[in-house]
């Protein structure tokens, strides 16, 4: 068994200046190649709560230990080593004068040597398909552009652990899906991949794991499809299901998937359930 | 003559080499619930300025065709005057709220037009009432939850008594059920008779109020219909790059697999409601 990437103990959180509290007696586990989604309404938690695993924020009490470290004791630039923290708005975190410079300036700043900040950022600018940009200011990029160019900044320090707080914000359909299939590519490269969002048809499609807060609670931790199954529960957390679960639940009586369901995979077993009655 | 018209309109912002928005006409009457969707960079946003004035007027660029509102030429009529006709609510209503409580927010534009006091108070008492946030009157709009913060900025936008209201990705930055709230609000708004355009990525919300659907690509208008004709072309959609509702997926899946006889291919269930019904039920019955 190896070590959690994440461990988070009896956590408790209260901003400075405020009387209640942001985050209350959470606990949570994660492990080294988990990709799992983070959801609540606005102002339950989730961003105070990722918050915790880069150290930006230190519990009031309570532990987050990553990868086997104590954040409390621990500098953030420490930590920026082992968690990489895509924000909301890539416009917030560019500031380079080309997206090279941009890539690279993470890596110098932990002090790589030349070499490795050289290889690091040709990798990432193929892997982010950013190489025809190489030479360009980043602000002169379209909103998926910059959005990958976050994301490379932020691989080029190798962290193990991937934080990306609503990648789909403002994004169509065909945009989102392209950022959340390369969140999969990494997570397959072997990434920890954690995701905050609102749009639960992404979390469907692509997330095993989902966490729900709810009033500065953890108030479900499951696989997708157990968490979404819940729809009467999650109402209560403000969350939506996606349709097909509660198509499913309507037309299926205990519905039980082993999977997240999808439009085509709801199509099948309605197909094979006419057939069965046939 | 619609109460919004363009006519061979295209837009070309300052420093830019390609037209955001490219020959298009269409023409909007009163009381009419559209939807526009399409790709990020179709021209959609360029679109809702261009109806108010904003651009050219302040987001400069070379307008051509007619553009009117109410008969006025929107680039030629200054943008207040406009705006008391067309009220505009933006994707980030952080942006706009600018007082220390909601009451104040609301009231401030309605000073500025130099409204006598009772008539401020009757509006006030109505758009809070009509977006449910009387209790929170006093309140920080920094307290708000996003769905909340939403509905000030569409009360504030209606204090005006505009005779349309235009939501421009309004709900993206909310939680699922804030985003329910504020498409629950433009269709009450809706029954009320004004004009509502709602620029939107999220299609499952828009199918339950929208009368028609707008489709934009690379500027240009590419379908233009009723909701339910538009939405049930689930391959032109998925080919755009949009994300149909997941109902009408699910029910173009089981007709194309042929276990829905009687369902016509323009005619797919769009909410949840109606899928239930029909898939419990058998086809035929929803739609005759």
């Amino acid at each position: 068994m190896t070590e959690p990437v994440v461990q988070v103990e009896n956590l408790y959180f209260r901003y400075p200046a405020r009387t209640d509290f942001a985050l209350e007696d959470i606990n949570l586990t994660i492990e080294q190649g988990e990709f799992l989604a983070i959801i609540g309404q606005n102002g339950s938690g989730k961003t105070t709560l990722i918050k915790h695993f880069n150290g930006l924020l230190k519990p009031t009490q309570g532990k987050v230990t990553i990868c086997g470290k104590d954040t409390g004791n621990l500098p953030t630039s420490e930590l920026a080593k082992q968690v990489g923290y895509v924000f909301q708005n890539p416009d917030h975190q560019i500031f380079a004068e080309t997206v090279r410079d941009e890539i690279a300036f993470g890596p110098r700043n932990l002090g790589f040597p030349p070499e490795r900040i050289e290889k690091n950022t040709n990798l990432v600018l193929e892997e982010m398909a950013l190489l025809d940009t190489v030479g360009q200011m980043p602000f002169q990029l379209s909103r998926g552009q910059r959005q990958r160019l976050a994301v490379a900044s932020v691989l080029a320090m190798e962290p193990s652990i991937l934080i990306i707080d609503e990648p789909t914000t403002g994004q169509d359909w065909k945009e989102s899906t392209a950022l959340m299939e390369l969140v999969r590519q990494l997570n397959q490269n072997g990434h920890t991949c954690i995701v905050t969002t609102h749009n639960m048809n992404l979390v469907s499609l692509f997330v095993r794991r989902v966490i729900v807060m709810r009033s500065a609670r953890l108030f479900m931790d499951g696989q997708t499809q157990d968490v979404f199954r819940e729809v009467g529960k999650l109402l209560t957390a403000g969350i939506k299901p996606p349709e097909v679960y509660l198509l499913a639940q309507q037309l299926i009586p205990g519905f039980h998937p082993d999977k997240p369901v999808t439009p085509d995979i709801l199509a099948d077993t309605l197909s094979h359930l006419s057939e069965a009655a046939e | 003559m619609g109460f919004i018209e363009l006519n061979q309109v295209s837009f070309l912002y300052r420093g830019s080499k390609t037209k955001a928005i490219s020959n298009l006409s269409l023409s909007i009457e009163q009381g009419e619930f559209v939807g526009i969707i399409g790709p990020t960079g179709a021209g959609k946003s360029t679109l809702c300025w261009v109806i108010i004035g904003v651009a050219p007027q302040i987001l400069l660029g070379k307008l051509s065709g007619e553009v009117s509102v109410k008969g006025l030429a929107s680039n030629k009529t200054p943008v207040a005057q406009i705006a008391q006709i067309v009220g505009l609510v933006q994707q980030d209503a952080e942006v706009q709220l600018l007082m220390t409580d909601i009451e104040k927010e609301i009231v401030f534009p309605l000073e500025n037009l130099g409204l006598p006091r009772p008539e401020i108070e009757r509006r006030l008492n109505y758009v809070l009432d009509l977006v449910n946030l009387r209790s929170n009157r006093l309140r920080h709009p920094f307290y708000l939850s996003g769905g909340q913060k939403q509905r000030v900025a569409v009360a504030a936008a209606l204090a005006m008594e505009p005779e349309v209201l235009i939501l421009d990705e309004a709900t993206s930055e909310l939680d699922p059920i804030g985003a329910e709230e504020v498409h629950n609000l433009a269709g009450l708004l809706k029954n009320e008779g004004k004009t509502i355009i709602m620029v939107e990525h999220n299609i499952d919300e828009l199918a339950r109020h929208a009368d028609r659907i707008i489709v934009m690509n690379d500027g240009e208008i590419v379908r233009d219909g009723r909701t339910r004709e538009i939405l049930s072309d689930i391959d032109f959609l998925i080919h755009l790059g949009i994300y149909p509702p997941q109902v009408t997926q699910v029910a173009y899946r089981l007709m194309k697999d042929g276990l829905l006889p009687n369902l016509h291919a323009s005619r797919m269930p769009l909410t949840l409601e109606e899928a239930v019904q029909m898939l419990s039920e058998e086809g035929e019955k929803l739609y005759d």
